[in-house]
């Protein structure tokens, strides 16, 4: 037997997506106005470019991998396959500690090369805007935990359509931050 | 519009027996929370209003010196006399609070949650943890605020738009060091708690309406704080990046908004290449928008008050709708116009004047509405209508003054001065204070199941209404005579001496109005245990929340299956011995209208 990828949704299941969308929406516009004042003060004479770390693109690697992985375990969870669903979300979890930790070897690679955050302009945004990013991927983490948790504990196959839901939102948050970094990523790396 | 789903939300309809702090402190109901909110920022009212008071003592009578002062506040008033830096933070903390921590706390998160949910039929809000924690976050938020006059340095004094590089130097004045750092970090709390809030009131109002519910047959309070709280959502975040970059300039030696060149206190300062104007536009980007998260509600409350007391239907109940889309969709780009003398391109300019000069349509149709509406209207000059009253003709003295400012060129003689003062007091403080008023002598037979004393409610709208008037009209006058504001001590200037008795005049008239308040606190207290029982329906008013009891039960409703048949506004119909039709009365008894 398998479980609808997408179900017919309960009326509280409707409500919860759409908070959640719509506390996604207030995220975007913290991450555009950082963007915005990014662009105004790029025109700057004082603007120098520092060196970005290149850990950055495995980290980038890590949290597209953590999007996979999340997909997988939703696909296999549907399927009712419980201990691959409870493999995959194990998996989705390391990468995202695993892009954290990246970050922070980042930070220690320019804080070691002497770069750090009042230097430049750009090393002041570089530092707030990974720093901002990874605080929302924590509290990501803190929900895939729970959904981790929902999975090993066995909540999935007696409570399905929980299961499903929680599933939804950690996938949903994780591939929007993961949109994010891309953008910022971009942003500090071209611009 | 679609209908909402046909069963009613599935809350407990039970009535749990909860304990009292489960009931009254950390309650998930949205009528405790919405109260919570409404008390809270009537607290922070009367420290705005004393706030106020040594503002026009200052201000009314310059060369006084005040003995009671010095022993009460030997900081602010040593020897007598006001503190220059002590005036700044004092201004700084009376716009911070009557803007978030009143109107904010009140009208909006206050007011919205007590009536969305009852208005569209819902037991409770779309997430009631989350309004919980909104309620606790707002309240940590403005004790952090009121903390900040005890710290070393005293209270922000950067003025209300906190602008760099005052707000940025820890150095600069005695109000710019830690007193800085916790308006920075209570604005970061404040945003959090309004954002939690917004989000439920806009999943509220989309997902558990009651069945007939459409989007068309919801009052204007409701649409008026469903278009807040978006604009709101989507607003607020700009400050809070503005304030984690303020925060880094203070304490991280990063250069966001510091210029080069920098001399503070003799110190050369090494940041460069910053730029003041980006909080600017950051700041308005929040600032504009919030003005009209707090004048929509001030108007939608309006709204709903006038036909119960005029017993006729609300006057062209649709366009108003979309004339509250459009100023919500044309405020989020306007801002600008609050920054035409920061050196902004002439063109630029050009656009943010006729913008702002567009927003004026949608806002004139909608006053016409309100006006429309007491056209032919069996007047009941009940106190909520008289408050409902000065709403429209505050929003309309008000509004024309936007008209300058929003013009480029009349702006730049007239900003930083009085005109702007008595403007916005007019719309952002009068028109909301009116409408919080009105709003609370209006619903406080639901919230609390008693009557609001009726001449005491006269008394003190007369008390508040004309010295309210008379202050803030002639401050425009002020403004065009050129009295800039924030002027610590206006009689050192030649050109602002003759000004004297204005300021005398003014400084009069707020000490009644402020007096006056008590007047309203004695009204509000005594009739919480001592006012008249209030029927179900005192108004014979024709929205959901009157067809429940007074108060309302845990669960809104009761057992009571809940179906819309109708439009809120209708009045004026033959109901037997009634000539309204509440929204549940079915169409074969009294014929639809709208």
């Amino acid at each position: 037997m398998q479980l609808a990828l997408e179900p017919e949704l309960s009326r509280r299941e409707e409500t919860v997506r759409l908070g959640l969308w719509m506390f996604l929406a207030t995220v975007a516009m913290l991450f555009a106005a950082f963007a915005s004042a990014y662009l105004v003060r790029r025109g700057g004479s004082d603007w120098m470019r520092i060196n970005l770390p290149p850990v950055l693109w495995l980290n980038t690697a890590l949290l597209v991998a953590g999007s996979g992985a999340l997909e997988a375990a939703h696909a296999v969870g549907a399927r009712r396959r419980w201990l691959s669903a409870s493999a995959a979300c194990g998996v989705a979890l390391a990468l995202g500690v695993g892009f954290l930790l990246g970050q922070l070897v980042a930070w220690e690679q320019l804080l070691s090369a002497g770069v750090d955050m009042p230097e430049s302009p750009h090393s002041s945004f570089f530092y707030m805007l990974t720093g901002a990013h990874a605080l929302h991927v924590v509290a990501a983490l803190g929900v895939m935990l729970w959904t981790g948790l929902l999975t090993w504990t066995g909540a999935g196959r007696r409570q399905p359509r929980r299961w499903a839901a929680a599933m939804h939102s950690t996938r949903t948050i994780w591939h929007f931050l993961l949109g994010v970094w891309l953008f910022v990523f971009a942003l500090i790396s071209l611009y | 519009m679609s209908h909402a789903a046909t069963t009613v939300p599935g809350h407990d309809q039970s009535h749990p027996e909860l304990g009292f702090i489960r009931r009254y402190v950390f309650s998930l109901d949205h009528k405790v929370i919405g109260i919570q909110y409404i008390v809270t920022g009537l607290l922070m009212a009367l420290v705005g209003a004393a706030l106020a008071t040594l503002i026009r003592l200052q201000l009314g009578w310059p060369e006084r010196t005040w003995p009671l002062l010095a022993q009460l506040l030997p900081k602010g008033y040593a020897g007598g006399v006001m503190a220059p830096e002590f005036y700044l933070a004092v201004v700084t903390m009376h716009g911070t609070i009557m803007v978030f921590f009143f109107m904010s706390y009140v009208l909006v998160s206050g007011f919205g949650n007590y009536l969305v949910p009852l208005q569209v039929g819902a037991r409770d809000m779309a997430f009631p943890l989350a309004n919980m924690l909104s309620f606790w976050i707002g309240a940590l938020s403005a004790l952090l605020m009121i903390a900040s006059f005890f710290v070393e340095g005293g209270a922000a004094a950067a003025g209300w738009t906190a602008y760099p590089p005052l707000s940025a130097v820890a150095t600069a004045v005695p109000g710019s060091g830690m007193g800085q750092t916790i308006w920075l970090l209570s604005m970061a709390f404040f945003i959090a708690s309004f954002t939690l809030s917004g989000l439920n009131i806009v999943a509220t109002v989309f997902s558990v309406r009651a069945p007939g519910m459409s989007m068309w047959r919801m009052p204007l309070t409701v649409w008026s704080y469903f278009i807040a709280s978006i604009l709101g959502l989507l607003a607020f975040p700009a400050l809070t990046a503005a304030a984690v970059m303020l925060l880094f300039d203070r304490h991280a030696g990063t250069s966001f908004f510091l210029p080069a060149g920098l001399v503070v206190g003799g110190r050369h300062l090494t940041n460069s290449g910053g730029s003041p104007l980006l909080w600017q536009h950051l700041f308005w980007f929040l600032g504009h928008p919030e003005v009209y998260v707090l004048i929509l509600p001030a108007l939608g409350i309006a709204c709903d008050i006038i036909p119960a007391f005029t017993r006729k239907p609300i006057f062209g109940y649709r366009l108003s709708v979309w004339c509250l889309v459009a100023v919500g969709a044309l405020s989020m780009v306007v801002w600008g116009h609050h920054m035409f003398v920061s050196g902004m391109s002439p063109f630029t300019g050009e656009y943010f004047s006729i913008a702002t000069m567009t927003i004026t349509l949608p806002m004139t149709v909608f006053g016409v509405n309100m006006l429309a509406s007491l056209r032919g209207g069996a007047i009941r000059m009940g106190v909520p209508m008289m408050f409902s009253c000065a709403v429209l003709a505050l929003f309309g003295s008000g509004g024309l003054g936007g008209l300058y400012l929003g013009n480029a060129t009349a702006d730049m003689q007239l900003t930083d001065t009085y005109f702007v003062v008595g403007h916005f007091h007019m719309m952002i403080g009068g028109v909301t204070l009116m409408a919080t008023f009105g709003g609370l002598h209006y619903w406080f037979p639901k919230m609390f199941g008693r009557m609001m004393n009726e001449t005491i409610g006269k008394a003190h709208f007369w008390l508040t209404f004309t010295p309210f008037f008379i202050i803030f009209f002639m401050q425009h006058f002020l403004g065009i005579q050129g009295a800039p504001r924030r002027y610590y001590a206006f009689t050192a200037y030649d050109f602002l001496r003759e000004t004297r008795i204005q300021n005398l005049v003014v400084s009069s008239c707020a000490m009644v109005l402020i007096a006056s308040q008590s007047l309203f606190v004695v009204n509000f207290v005594w009739s919480l245990f001592r006012g008249a029982p209030a029927a179900d329906n005192p108004w014979e008013a024709t929205t959901l929340e009157w067809t429940t009891s007074s108060p309302p039960p845990h669960d809104n409703f009761g057992q009571a299956e809940l179906t819309v048949h109708r439009w809120p506004y209708e009045y004026g119909v033959e109901s037997g011995d009634r000539d309204f039709a509440d929204q549940r009365v079915p169409p074969g008894r009294v014929p639809v209208t709208a």
